[in-house]
């Protein structure tokens, strides 16, 4: 049975105490679930078509041609001018769409010119279009799940290789710790931006989409992970030095078992404290990529892409950069307040304030 | 067109966004070297230059004026019309904007081909005559007069006795003997002028100071204007040319036989350059240019971003700015805007009459799939061009019929490009095995090959275009995967061959005939493309590094080809032409795409053109210099601007030229 030692128990209790990061946790997490399912809410695709006393149930299925609901065209049916169709039509069938009834991909312009449209209930445009018609609230939603996961699988690896790597240093010490102390510095002494570049004019082209944001996620990596390992290699040979390490080796602890049972139960609460500010600096990061046109491959929808439209149209749509700015904003304050409660609820000391 | 030019042209203006990031950090840099080529040891190449001429005297001859052919046509132009306006006043600042600033004022040689070689060199430095860019005809520059010789490829030039660099020394014959020196010689680090200098022409002989002649390497029907567009390299002021030229040459303006030089004192490097007029410029009051190049000053800023240069533009710190892209012209300089309805601000659209940049899809043919005929016309039926002109462009841009648009005669006159038809596409794609949709609607074949391919290129900005196609192409069950790469990294991606369909264009100059060998003969496919009995090679292997985007080898071609390059006779280059055009078509490796019929600018009314606005070869606005700065007007308009005064609105469409 997994039961929290009482320690942790104190500190999560403490986590919900602090209001304003607990409620920005909440709506964090509330977030996380609804973009899960996300292609529910806004999707091109009908939750629900019933055609002829058949229902059926398009979000998560393969295609449906226009001929299957009696069009006359062999490619992916648009429901929204189904819906209409049957409304015309005056039968049976009906359609269900979701709340924003657009994908992240396609130019609707309404039989005009693909052109910034302001915000508009009537067409259901809740936040305008972009520059070339597309429905920001679906680019801006999916935009910010990709960000999100890519945030969260960055810190993830940074974590996993910046402790793995910062531990043996501060454990095994000597050459090692020396030889790798070097070599971090030389590393991090690359600049970021400028491998990013490089690296992704040679990739192979005929990769998906998918893989290359894995590569874009790899090279971003391996370029941060050097951060984590300074504070993981101090705290390690603090840890080291106790009496109780030294007496677990004394008991026949293999180095394993020193490792895991013993020292990284003991740092684990000062890393943790960092963990939303890397989750900050990972969304800024690709948003700044993107926005410099380095990150995700066209026409992946994305933040950055949408500031960058935005700022070049700031006079004639105020709507495009607007809603991308809110949308940062409000996400990177959210975790950044979540941080803040984190790194106070594990602070020993409970009457000091994070300022 | 040639990789040089085309690689200008394209890293030119879009990879221009990089460049800047780059630039700043090698700012240091660029600040020392100019004072390092100070301090160079002097250097005089007069003895070598002589010893080339002497180990190459079937190329350089040397000859006296009673050699010279009596019986010649000498032909000078000067019966053509003049350029630009009388009204034209001389005098006064034009400001305007660069988005890099130049990396070298050389004009050959690394980096040399940015934006603001033809402020240096191709709209300024004046050749031995010029197209005249109403009727396609020479008129006089540096040359007097000029015959063409009876094998049709010798041109025999008498210079203008008047004609002189900026800095007082005159032109003479010798300057062009040495131009081919220089553009032969190793120092330069240019492998396409060493080549096309040595390909192209076969002689120079020099009968005087003022007259010589050169020979081309092939008679054609456009020989004048490989001979006649020849710029002169000033031999004293390229004396010091050798080992070191890249470095020594990359700071100093060289002395012009143009209307604007640059000043050393006006190079403030990041931030500014500037051209003057040359004070008692030679030509001054020669018809055909008295009424051109009016400003006395050309001060350009380096503004990076191309947002901020607009809105310089919007305060009046630019006098001028292109409004080509449709939310320019449409939504961020609109007609109603309270600056045009006030007369401030000018628009004015001109559609001029020239060869058109083959803006499309290049298929290459040797990929797996793509070299199935059936495949490519599904993919020619499944591009909605048609839409990204009407809804992207807002249907100011027209629809490219072949390749070779804009070229009179030569492209094939009823050939159109293949509308947009799902039905057309799926019967070809049926027809090449794609008979079922996956459960993402793209077709698969039996083997379960998806019908997928990579759409590359280098064109950042025009990347939603390429959203657009292919969100159609998937109504025809084709899967398009999008790659924007930068401007080198694209143009390095086709010159491998690592391309499945690519959106690319060559810059095609004002010339009388369009290139085939380039894009369509066999050599630039494979090696060895076919056996000795025409058959296809199976060992051939891919060429690389060759402007054959669409890796064509179709065998038929290879012999015409060769027929255009040898015809001295315009008509039966034009039937060629027209046949060559047809087997492109039927071969379907190109989607044509769009192109723009006209160009478009806001101008300050202080900014004047003429009452025609411009000529009608003219690709851009600025490029002839027609237009001139009314110095008093400025001072009216600020006024006028201040007080809340208004002006006529005058937003003006020049269609006389009009397709």
């Amino acid at each position: 049975m997994f039961s929290f030692n009482p320690q942790t128990l104190k500190k999560l209790r403490r986590f919900r105490e602090i209001k304003r990061g607990y409620y920005s946790f909440l709506f964090l997490a509330a977030l996380l679930v609804i973009l899960s399912f996300g292609e529910l809410l806004v999707n091109s695709r009908a939750l629900i078509v019933s055609y002829e006393g058949q229902l059926y149930f398009p979000t998560y299925t393969a295609f449906h041609a226009g001929t299957d609901f009696g069009l006359d065209y062999s490619y992916e049916v648009n429901y929204r001018e189904l819906k209409a169709h049957f409304e015309r039509e005056g039968q049976d069938n009906w359609i269900l769409m979701p709340l924003v009834p657009y994908n992240a991909y396609e130019n609707n312009s309404d039989g005009g010119v693909f052109k910034p449209l302001p915000p508009s209930v009537d067409k259901q445009h809740y936040l305008g279009t972009d520059t070339t018609s597309r429905d920001i609230l679906a680019r801006l939603f999916y935009g910010t799940r990709i960000a999100l996961i890519f945030s969260l699988a960055f810190t993830a690896w940074v974590y996993l290789i910046g402790i793995s790597v910062g531990c043996a240093m501060g454990y095994f010490g000597g050459i090692f710790d020396l030889v790798f102390q070097r070599v971090i510095e030389i590393w991090s002494n690359i600049p970021f931006l400028y491998m990013v570049i490089i690296v992704f004019s040679v990739i192979p082209s005929s990769l998906s989409v998918s893989a290359r944001i894995g590569i874009l996620l790899c090279i971003m990596v391996m370029f941060s992970w050097t951060g984590m390992t300074y504070n993981m290699r101090t705290e390690t040979y603090k840890e080291k030095s106790r009496d109780y390490v030294a007496a677990a080796r004394i008991l026949g602890a293999s180095d394993t078992r020193i490792i895991f049972r013993h020292i990284l139960p003991n740092v684990l609460s000062t890393l943790i404290t960092f963990m939303p500010f890397i989750v900050v600096s990972a969304i800024s990061a690709i948003t700044a990529l993107d926005f410099l046109g380095f990150g995700l491959p066209p026409p992946t929808p994305s933040l950055g892409e949408l500031l960058k439209q935005g700022t070049a149209t700031l006079r004639t749509a105020p709507w495009i950069v607007s809603a991308a700015f809110t949308t940062l904003v409000v996400l990177l304050t959210v975790v950044t307040f979540i941080g803040e409660a984190v790194r106070e609820s594990f602070d020993p000391k409970k009457f000091t304030v994070y300022r | 067109m040639t990789s040089t030019n085309l690689k200008g042209a394209i890293t030119g203006w879009f990879a221009a966004g990089i460049t800047a990031v780059l630039l700043t950090a090698c700012g240091g840099d660029d600040a020392e070297s100019g004072s390092a080529a100070a301090q160079m040891a002097s250097h005089d190449n007069t003895e070598e230059v002589e010893t080339y001429y002497a180990e190459h005297p079937d190329f350089f001859s040397f000859k006296t004026i009673a050699d010279l052919p009596l019986e010649l046509n000498w032909q000078n132009g000067a019966g053509l019309p003049e350029m630009g306006s009388p009204e034209a006043k001389k005098g006064g600042t034009e400001y305007r904007a660069l988005q890099d600033f130049p990396r070298t004022l050389r004009t050959i040689g690394p980096d040399s081909n940015g934006g603001f070689r033809q402020f240096l060199l191709d709209d300024v430095a004046m050749r031995l005559a010029w197209r005249h860019q109403d009727e396609f005809d020479f008129v006089p520059g540096l040359a007097e007069e000029w015959a063409i010789g009876e094998d049709g490829k010798t041109i025999y030039v008498r210079l203008d006795p008047r004609a002189t660099y900026s800095d007082g020394v005159q032109v003479t014959s010798d300057d062009f003997l040495f131009t081919f020196w220089y553009y032969r010689s190793p120092y330069v680090t240019a492998p396409w002028y060493n080549n096309y200098y040595s390909t192209q022409y076969t002689n120079i002989t020099r009968y005087d100071d003022l007259t010589f002649s050169i020979t081309t390497a092939a008679a054609k029907p456009d020989a004048d204007s490989k001979v006649l567009e020849l710029v002169p390299i000033p031999q004293h002021f390229y004396k010091e040319v050798g080992e070191d030229f890249v470095d020594r040459y990359q700071w100093r303006a060289p002395p012009t036989t143009g209307a604007y030089r640059v000043r050393e004192e006006d190079i403030k490097k990041g931030r500014s350059i500037a051209l003057t007029r040359v004070k008692d410029w030679w030509a001054r009051d020669k018809k055909h240019y008295r009424y051109r190049y009016n400003a006395d000053r050309i001060h350009f800023a380096i503004i990076r971003d191309t947002e901020k240069i607009f809105e310089a533009f919007r305060r009046g710190d630019l006098d001028q700015s292109g409004l080509n892209l449709a939310d320019y012209w449409y939504e961020k300089l609109p007609d109603s805007d309270p600056d045009v309805q006030a007369g401030y601000i000018h628009k004015s659209v001109f559609y001029n009459q020239r060869p058109r940049p083959n803006y499309g899809l290049w298929i290459n043919t040797a990929r797996p799939l793509l070299d199935n005929l059936d495949v490519r016309l599904g993919i020619n039926y499944a591009i909605n061009w048609q839409l990204v002109i009407d809804k992207f462009f807002r249907g100011d841009y027209s629809r490219l019929d072949s390749a070779r648009h804009g070229f009179k005669g030569f492209a094939h006159p009823t050939i159109k490009a293949r509308e947009f038809d799902i039905e057309k596409a799926l019967e070809h794609f049926t027809r090449a095995g794609f008979t079922q949709r996956g459960p993402d609607g793209i077709l698969v074949n039996e083997a379960g090959e998806r019908l997928a391919f990579t759409l590359s290129s280098g064109y950042q900005t025009l990347k939603d275009v390429l959203t657009i196609l292919k969100e159609e192409a998937a109504k025809a069950g084709l899967e398009l995967r999008i790659e924007i790469l930068d401007g080198t990294a694209g143009w390095k991606k086709v010159q491998e061959k690592q391309h499945d369909i690519h959106f690319s264009a060559f810059g095609v100059f004002l010339e009388m005939y369009p290139r085939f060998w380039e894009h369509y003969h066999s050599d630039n496919a494979y090696d060895d493309a076919f056996l000795e009995d025409g058959s296809i090679n199976p060992d051939r292997q891919i060429k690389t590094q060759s402007n054959n985007l669409e890796t064509f080898a179709v065998a038929e071609m290879d012999p015409l080809i060769g027929r255009y390059r040898a015809a001295a006779d315009k008509q039966e280059m034009i039937e060629l032409s027209r046949q060559m055009d047809q087997i492109h078509h039927d071969y379907a490796s190109f989607v044509p795409g769009f192109y723009q019929g006209f160009y478009r600018i806001g101008h300050w009314r202080w900014l004047r053109y003429p009452e025609f606005f411009n000529h009608k070869h003219g690709a851009t606005a600025g490029e002839l210099f027609v237009h001139w700065i009314d110095p008093a007007m400025k001072e009216e308009t600020l006024q006028a601007r201040k007080k809340g005064e208004s002006f006529a609105p005058a937003i003006n469409v020049y269609d006389q030229w009009k397709d």
